[in-house]
């Protein structure tokens, strides 16, 4: 029997803007293909077995929440959740999740935070924050193109650096249609190394899209049971009509009070 | 002196022109009042006696049932009962609320004034408002883009409570509200379930959790970034806390509640037991208002009274005095959209607002254990006041609910489809979807199908329900939420 293990990492502290609908997004999606699914709650003090893990999900928290979490992601499952990375773990890192993984986050005030340093991307806070729904591109694995749709909730704006001291290099992962992503300058959303896929894309992320959805099943399925492996077909109306739906508001909506 | 005057005939003369025009003129004559002169809060509350209600939850319907209460015991009554909680508000209700007053039968004991208050006014009006008790009731997540974090909420509400000599009405149970009467324990008056009675309802129906169990709020202890122990707990991050760094814990309740979830909260006669925990006096009394939140906010209202009433009343014991707070709440109804129950026929409409996770939580735990749900209807609009954002019900684990809930479910709002999706992955079958131009047909669908003495449970968020509540008024005949 196929069988899946979701790592659903500090859900206790990174639980903000409906994140957890992502976790709940890859089980049902797993589960109603008949694939024996796990989640994993895996918060500070908890042991991390990372061979065991075959989707990792790193959300958003508040900022005091965020800092408890930074300490023990530097200072105790740092190095695990590196190998995971590079072992092509299939991660998805929403917002907070996304930066961690960077070098620092520096706020306004100029006070720095380190970050796990892994990839090459840093984070620097700004006033405006950028609180709006979303539309995005994105490039599929069979090279088609999808619409995507979200919201972004964040002040941070992140760039990229090119490797130079030894950090991997990173990809954006969508392009911005509607809204700001990363940084509200270069038009792109997110970042992407290995199977390590970032984004700001609150809304929950993966409900709407099940084109993503899709694409971190196939890719942690695949690099489980082989490259020959095939996820079984799902209907996906219901969730494609609440992307209509979105998109539609996006473009039309007016303020309906009475 | 000038300045104030035209203040005056400035809110006066808007709020009559509104209400010719059939509105209900809650917040701008309040508007044009401090433009006219910034100090009109001050001004206007010097010398009243005022009760505000803070908090994330329940300000509302604690403000609705402390008005009941105050009346029952023959005080006048004026609040901003719609809910026009922020500064605007406020001094709508400070210069033109005594055109809506409610008087007491018989001799009247003096005004008060109730305010329920938003938490960011609450910080920057309560200097002014000087008022006799300040409630908190609770501090959950909701609209983060407003506020910010939640302990940033707290501070600022600590700012609040600081610049006035009021006493602090505090929900003991909630970490984050218990922290505000640090520093002022003898002007603190603690509330919250009685710790016993909620281990033992703990032990006797554990709360489901789905395989994603929903995260609670704030179960870190601030100080120490260590998670708290809880040897007890009611819904969210509300328990018997202890962080084991710091030693911080729920405070002693000189007001608490014995429950018991036995029972379908759509009993008519849910009964509770209500402790002066000083005294030891015991009383017993029924629920008005169902569901588990609604303990919580009755527990405030006779805390609030209680207060209020050890203020103003001399010559009186503690437990004189709590007993006629407690036998007060005999007359308290739901206030709008909160809990409202509409009788149709032989069977019934409850709405139940919700804007934010727990809410919605509590709110669908209530429908879960109640014996009479016939149906369900869910309404999510993301109109400004909403807060744009709809992603907080993902937030919620619907998923452990779903098999307690009615079969018969329908969406409405601007965002039913978002709704639909939210469900259908909890497992739910959702029967009829539509917008807002539909949801009046829908929910009459809904009705046809519910049961004799069954009841329709109505979930909207906050512009959804004022629309909802505008259709049921042209249809039924329910009152305009001003009058």
């Amino acid at each position: 029997m196929t069988e899946l293990t979701i790592g659903h990492f500090y859900p206790d502290l990174l639980n903000l803007y409906g994140d957890r609908g992502n976790v709940l997004a890859l089980y049902r999606r797993a589960v109603l293909r008949g694939i024996r699914t796990e989640v994993r709650s895996i918060s500070v003090g908890d042991e991390l077995k990372g061979d065991e893990i075959d989707i990792a999900f790193l959300g958003g928290g508040q900022d005091s929440e965020q800092n408890i979490m930074n300490s023990d992601l530097r200072n105790v499952k740092g190095k695990t959740i590196t190998g995971m990375i590079e072992s092509g773990v299939v991660f998805l890192c929403i917002c907070g999740g996304y930066q961690m993984l960077g070098r620092y986050y520096k706020e306004i005030d100029g006070s720095t935070l380190e970050c796990l340093g892994y990839l090459d991307l840093y984070t620097e806070g700004r006033p405006e924050r950028f609180i709006n729904d979303t539309v995005y591109e994105l490039t599929l694995d069979d090279g088609s193109k999808a619409t995507i749709v979200g919201f972004e909730n964040h002040s941070g704006r992140t760039y990229f650096g090119d490797g130079s001291d030894g950090r991997k290099v990173v990809k954006p992962f969508m392009k911005v249609i509607t809204g700001h992503g990363n940084n509200g300058e270069d038009g792109y959303e997110g970042a992407v190394y290995k199977n390590t896929f970032c984004t700001y894309s609150h809304g929950s992320l993966l409900p709407k899209n099940p084109e993503i959805t899709d694409m971190l099943l196939l890719r942690a399925l695949k690099r489980k049971y082989g490259e020959d492996y095939i996820l079984p077909p799902l209907d996906s109306s219901v969730e494609l009509r609440a992307k209509e739906q979105a998109l539609d508001y996006i473009k039309n909506g007016k303020e309906q009070m009475i | 002196m000038i300045r104030k005057d035209l203040a005056f005939i400035a809110a006066k003369t808007s709020r009559k022109v509104l209400r010719l025009m059939g509105k209900g003129a809650t917040t701008l004559p309040g508007k044009l009042a401090l433009k006219t002169d910034p100090t009109v809060i001050r001004r206007t509350a010097a010398g009243k006696n005022i009760i505000t209600i803070t908090g994330t939850n329940g300000k509302t319907t604690t403000s609705h049932m402390i008005s009941d209460m105050l009346n029952t015991l023959g005080y006048d009554v004026v609040n901003n009962i719609s809910g026009a909680n922020l500064a605007t508000g406020l001094a709508t209700t400070l210069i033109c609320g005594k055109d809506e007053i409610k008087k007491a039968k018989g001799e009247s004991k003096g005004t008060v004034y109730v305010l329920e208050t938003d938490e960011a006014a609450f910080a920057k009006t309560a200097k002014d408002l000087a008022p006799k008790v300040c409630v908190v009731t609770n501090l959950f997540r909701d609209q983060l883009d407003r506020y910010g974090e939640l302990t940033h909420t707290r501070d600022m509400i600590k700012k609040g409570t600081g610049s006035t000599d009021a006493v602090l009405v505090l929900n003991a149970d909630d970490s984050l509200v218990a922290s505000i009467g640090q520093g002022r324990e003898e002007k603190a008056f603690f509330y919250g379930m009685n710790k016993d009675s909620m281990k033992e309802n703990n032990i006797r129906y554990p709360v489901k959790k789905s395989v994603i169990p929903a995260s609670p709020d704030a179960v870190y202890c601030p100080e120490c970034k260590v998670r708290y122990e809880y040897e007890a707990r009611s819904f969210g991050h509300l328990g018997d806390f202890r962080c084991p760094s710091c030693g911080v814990r729920s405070p002693k309740d000189h007001i608490s509640v014995r429950y018991d979830l036995s029972r379908s909260p759509s009993s008519d006669d849910y009964g509770i037991t209500i402790r002066n925990e000083e005294t030891g006096r015991d009383i017993d009394m029924t629920l008005k208002i169902p569901g588990a939140h609604n303990i919580y906010n009755t527990c405030a209202a006779v805390s609030a009274v209680t207060a209020f009433l050890k203020c103003v009343e001399k010559d009186i014991t503690e437990d004189e005095i709590f007993e006629k707070a407690v036998k007060s709440q005999d007359n308290v109804e739901a206030a709008f959209g909160r809990m409202e129950k509409i009788e149709i026929g032989n069977k019934k409409i409850c709405i139940l607002l919700v804007k934010n996770p727990v809410g919605l939580e509590s709110s669908l735990d209530l429908v879960a254990r109640s014996e009479d749900a016939g149906g369900l209807m869910m309404l999510l609009s993301s109109n400004f006041a909403d807060g744009k954002d709809i992603s907080w019900i993902w937030d919620v684990d619907i998923e452990a609910k779903a098999e307690d809930l009615p079969k018969n479910v329908a969406v409405s709002g601007q965002r039913y489809e978002d709704m639909r999706l939210r469900l259908a992955y909890a497992g739910m079958d959702v029967k009829e979807a539509g917008d807002m131009d539909n949801a009046s047909a829908i929910l009459k669908g809904l009705l046809d199908s519910c049961g004799d003495g069954e009841c329709l449970y109505v979930l909207p968020n906050y512009t959804s329900m004022l629309a909802l509540r505008a259709m049921l008024v042209k249809e039924y005949d329910l009152k305009d939420f001003w009058k």
